[in-house]
């Protein structure tokens, strides 16, 4: 316990003296100003008269007409719910991806495992420091933009605050295997491209279907839907994030979005970059 | 005594990417160091040396043979409990301050938070940085940085002391100061492993040396005895006319004149000691007689020139 609290310790003090804790939340808090300021609700007598979202009329069927705030809040935060997915994702990587090619930099490596720790604790340890600090932006935004929607309407949507731990989970899954491309590369800039890239790939493979009935041959369809098995399921948990957040809208779409199957599949996959990873720690030699 | 570091037939061979090409670190290392030692690691670029700390230290894995540091293998993680380590280039994160560092490393080593602030303080002004405790490390001279890596090493109390160029960028009064730290160290029955190219801070710290050459211990032994001229001495007596040279001379000595003093070659104490009775017979003073010593230097060059290696030079390669 004193490995995980000494090692957050330093991967939190890392992150502020490089200056990535406070552009992440410099970041995050650009958007919750642009956000606070772009909604003008025009609320007499306790309802909603009119509203605008960055100085647009909101409409709905065609033309202006009365929303109940509910009813607005929801529309709103479930359209933000899928843009905080990316931002919030994307920044994480970004804030996280240095933890391991940085403590493999020579000269800083031995002076961590000459301590009676076992790599895998060591690893382990930045690891969760890693989920901790983008833990701790995706409640910053989650939670302030709520306040703010709380503030300018007196409407709180639950929902929308719980579907951080969605964005967190595929987070997670995201850093092992930015962990595990750190270990064997050593390299920052590579861990993020390949980060990336797995996340963009795995939105493309939601066509997964589709993308098999095109190609010509068997195998390759094989391949497509193996890899779509194995790889995370980006696509369909941006779905989930934001059919939860507007579930009282429309609640027949949890049913179908919100199914065990991308969550298992990601997981496993998590879980199996971050324990190649972790293998792969233990075999080097430094 | 059980010693605090146990090295047999350590060999290290490290294989290219593909497996194509090989290469011998170690070769067969045998060497111990008991508690309160100070034991010096020696021999040129690519001897080996940094290979043989890696590897008690369990950052590198040894093809054959065995590593024991406190009686552990070193692939046990609490092998290292009570092991202090400063490599050479070492790169304590720049954005912690001095206290930090020796707190953050100090939890890592299973120390407690009041223990860490009591030692921190106490070996901060050991080294003479009480007065940067606070600030951050990237400020730092190399002499500050590397100060730092060494109580760094010696937060949590250690009973082996791994130590690669510990001088290294430090002023001279500052070497003075961490080779009485390391003194201290030992005194208290720490096993101390030197890694170093300084020659004469080796020379000047440790009580016994291994020189290691292409992966082998080509000697090993205590530093008195490696840099032992054979049977000189130098003697300063007065008067040193050259009626009592010639003397010393009849009775088989060889006999050289340097610098207001003379070289004598014997046959042993005995035989000094006739050559003393001489001098005084003859109503002269001694006032310094002493045995010739070469360098350390002058031995590490002499082996590592040498074509062959000698190995098992003083003590068959063990000590």
């Amino acid at each position: 316990m004193k490995l995980m609290w000494a090692s957050m310790e330093d991967v939190w003090r890392e992150a502020a003296a490089r200056w990535t804790l406070i552009a992440y939340f410099f970041l995050s808090s650009i958007f919750l100003i642009i956000f606070a300021s772009a909604i003008n609700l025009d609320i007499v007598d306790g309802t909603l008269a009119g509203a605008k979202l960055f100085g647009q009329e909101v409409q709905m069927g065609g033309g202006p007409q009365e929303l109940s705030i509910e009813r607005l809040v929801l529309g709103f935060e479930t359209g933000f719910s899928a843009i905080l997915y990316f931002l919030c994702t994307f920044m994480a990587i970004f804030a996280t991806a240095h933890l391991v090619p940085r403590l493999q930099e020579k000269g800083t490596i031995d002076l961590y495992l000459s301590r009676p720790v076992s790599r895998f604790s060591l690893l382990i340890s930045r690891y969760f420091a890693g989920v901790l600090l983008a833990a701790s932006n995706v409640i910053y935004l989650l939670g302030a933009i709520s306040l703010i929607v709380g503030w300018k309407t007196g409407v709180m949507n639950v929902r929308f605050l719980l579907a951080g731990a969605i964005i967190l989970f595929v987070i997670a899954t995201l850093l092992a295997f930015a962990f595990l491309i750190g270990v064997v590369t050593s390299s920052t800039a590579v861990s993020i491209m390949a980060t990336y890239g797995l996340f963009f790939f795995a939105l493309m493979l939601v066509a997964h279907e589709r993308i098999e009935a095109a190609v010509s041959k068997e195998w390759q369809a094989t391949l497509i839907n193996t890899l779509y098995w194995i790889i995370p399921k980006t696509a369909e948990l941006g779905q989930a994030v934001v059919a939860y957040v507007g579930a009282e809208m429309v609640p027949e779409r949890i049913a179908s979005v919100l199914t065990p199957a991308p969550f298992l599949t990601t997981a496993a996959f998590g879980i199996g970059c971050f324990a190649l990873a972790s293998w792969f720690f233990q075999r080097k030699e430094f | 005594m059980t010693p605090l570091i146990e090295v047999t037939g350590l060999r290290k061979v490290y294989r290219s990417a593909l497996g194509q090409s090989r290469v011998t670190a170690l070769d067969g290392i045998d060497f111990t160091v008991g508690p309160g030692e100070l034991f010096g690691l020696l021999g040129p670029n690519g001897a080996g040396k940094t290979t043989t700390v890696k590897i008690l230290l369990g950052l590198t894995r040894a093809t054959e043979g065995s590593a024991r540091v406190s009686g552990l293998p070193v692939s046990d993680p609490e092998s290292r409990r009570r092991v202090g380590y400063l490599p050479e280039g070492h790169r304590i994160p720049g954005y912690l301050t001095a206290r930090q560092t020796l707190s953050i490393f100090g939890r890592m080593s299973g120390m407690e938070t009041a223990d860490i602030r009591r030692r921190s303080a106490e070996l901060l002004e050991q080294v003479g940085l009480g007065q940067w405790g606070d600030m951050r490390v990237k400020k730092f001279s190399k002499g500050m940085t590397q100060r730092l890596g060494l109580i760094c090493a010696l937060i949590h109390s250690p009973n082996v002391l791994l130590l690669d160029e510990p001088t290294d960028g430090v002023d001279p009064v500052g070497r003075r100061e961490i080779r009485d730290l390391l003194r201290a160290e030992a005194s208290r029955g720490t096993a101390v492993l030197l890694n170093s190219h300084l020659l004469s801070e080796i020379e000047l710290t440790c009580d016994r040396v291994a020189v290691l050459r292409k992966g082998k211990v080509a000697v090993a032994g205590r530093i008195a005895d490696l840099t032992r001229k054979g049977e000189q001495y130098k003697m300063i007596a007065s008067p040193m006319d050259d009626a009592l040279l010639a003397a010393f001379r009849e009775s088989g000595a060889a006999v050289e004149r340097v610098n207001g003093h003379v070289i004598l070659s014997v046959d042993g104490v005995q035989h000094l000691n006739a050559l003393v009775d001489k001098l005084r017979a003859g109503g002269g003073m001694l006032s310094e007689l002493s045995p010739v010593r070469s360098t350390l230097e002058d031995v590490f060059v002499d082996l590592v020139r040498a074509s062959d290696v000698q190995v098992g030079g003083m003590e068959e390669g063990r000590s």
